[in-house]
């Protein structure tokens, strides 16, 4: 099957803005969750998270544009610029109709959305902004960055819960290979550290409720695991076609070889317990792929630190890989910044392309007793390892799997 | 502050387009490049300044300062 090249990349997310000093952190193993500063979050029975400062210091956006759009669509410019720099495109170059915009998101632009709401109940109508009707929707981001660079080809926002960023990546990569489009701007961003929405995050349940000890709260696979931190940002990769990419000399960093979804269909938050569907989805991946679970050198973990999303996870592995699951390293390095939902996706890919870079798996904060066993956990501290082929899993509740193969360029 | 001033003085609060970028005789549109939801919250802002009821629809993104002006002159001085 066709590959699909990564040529460009961009990363908004609490351990850095911007590639070298996201990966220079996720690599030292420090952890960037912690009391959450934004707004008075005591009274929440979670109010840690991974949280982003100083955004502006790294936006060319307008304060003129800044007044229309929420933070997660703030994010998503930055990144996207981020992306395109990275991949040495100029946009105005570009045939518009043929460039796309792929982005995932779960619960839309909030603080935007709470402060009008406010003001609707506080002043009536024309104390609400106009723009709050553009501005809150989960495509928002979508619309900013195709209004932003002129972008006019066929895109989309996909709303699957943590699943989302992975999913508009694996849509993207099937439009790229029918040649509908050139380049697709393709990720996603997640803005959840506000009010009402980590409320709904709480009222969700899951959360880690550690707040004395924010660094270890987020303990993936661990004994002692309690729940997952929540976190923001945004990522977004540039995706060409091979040729194309190859044609114009372009750095190409992995090449996306195939990816696989499916859905557990058993309770409207769970996952199902045996871990079937993800170990479906996970062939899917490797056979779109023609790869054998045999070559596969790394595997990026979802790991959400509550017992049945563990359990069901390191079972869809044995279940694929068999007696190689406690061989290949897995990890899951989002414990030390937080779980970014609909944008967790797309930086744990991130992540695994800088791992492939770099030729070290990534450590998983807070992991010293692994629950289940049996998988090759790369815990405290980051391993030195080639990867020349890895696996990316992304669940949503309810149990939606989405899994990426990619391959080192 | 004249009422041109006062208009001026909303559009650069509200829009953060610096004041050299408005033309008297250029419509919003064609100076600023404003769009419809900005227009929304304009005519919103002069209705507030001026304590007149404004339709968007005799204020529009493509009416001039000099064209918002008269509309606004006209209702200071109607009666009612």
């Amino acid at each position: 099957m066709d590959k699909i090249a990564i040529t460009g990349i961009g990363v908004v997310a609490p351990p850095g803005i911007g590639k070298r000093q996201f990966w220079a952190n996720i690599k030292s193993g420090r952890s960037f969750i912690k009391k959450i500063t934004r707004f008075d979050a005591q009274m929440y029975p979670a109010h840690i998270a991974g949280q982003i400062d100083e955004l502006e210091k790294y936006s060319t956006v307008s304060e003129r544009l800044l007044k229309k759009i929420d933070t997660f669509s703030h994010m998503a410019l930055i990144a996207a610029e981020m992306a395109l720099n990275d991949a040495e495109i100029e946009i105005k170059k570009e045939d518009p109709n043929l460039v796309g915009i792929f982005l995932g998101n779960a619960l839309g632009g909030w603080l935007y959305a709470e402060t009008e709401l406010r003001d609707l109940y506080i002043e009536g109508r024309e104390g609400v902004s106009p723009y709050l009707a553009s501005a809150w929707f989960p495509a928002a981001p979508q619309g900013q960055v195709s209004i932003y660079y002129g972008i006019k080809g066929f895109s989309k926002t996909v709303v699957a819960d943590r699943a989302s960023s992975l999913m508009a990546i694996g849509y993207a990569a099937k439009v790229l290979r029918k040649n509908k489009l050139n380049l697709i701007l393709a990720g996603g961003m997640e803005a959840p550290v506000t009010p009402y929405a980590l409320l709904c995050c709480n009222t969700y349940g899951g959360l880690s409720e550690d707040n004395e000890h924010p660094q270890e709260a987020y303990r993936p696979f661990d004994k002692r695991r309690c729940g997952f931190v929540i976190g923001e940002g945004a990522g977004i990769v540039v995706l060409e076609n091979m040729e194309r990419a190859k044609k114009r000399n372009a750095r190409i960093f992995a090449y996306i070889c195939g990816y696989g979804t499916t859905c557990d269909g058993v309770d409207r938050i769970r996952p199902a317990a045996d871990g079937k569907e993800l170990a479906r989805a996970i062939s899917m991946a490797l056979t779109e792929a023609e790869i054998s679970p045999e070559e596969i050198d790394y595997i990026s973990l979802d790991g959400l630190a509550i017992d049945i999303w563990d359990y069901s996870e390191v079972r869809a592995i044995k279940t694929v890989f068999g007696s190689r699951a406690k061989e290949i390293p897995v990890s899951c390095p989002k414990s030390s910044f937080g779980n970014l939902l609909g944008a967790c996706g797309v930086v744990d890919l991130i992540t695994t392309i800088l791992a492939m870079e770099y030729n070290l798996v990534p450590p998983t904060l807070n992991l010293t007793e692994p629950d289940p066993e049996g998988l090759n956990f790369v815990k405290e501290v980051g391993r030195e390892y080639y990867i020349g082929k890895a696996i990316v899993i992304s669940r949503g509740r309810g149990g939606i799997n989405s899994v990426l193969v990619i391959e080192k360029a | 502050m004249d009422i041109k001033g006062r208009i001026k003085d909303i559009l650069v609060t509200l829009l953060k387009v610096r004041c050299e970028e408005l033309k008297d005789d250029l419509s919003l549109e064609a100076s600023i490049g404003i769009d419809s939801t900005e227009m929304v919250e304009v005519v919103i802002a002069l209705e507030k300044a001026f304590g007149k009821k404004l339709s968007p629809k005799e204020i529009t993104k493509f009416s001039t300062l000099n064209d918002i002006e008269k509309i606004i002159q006209a209702k200071i001085n109607s009666p009612q």
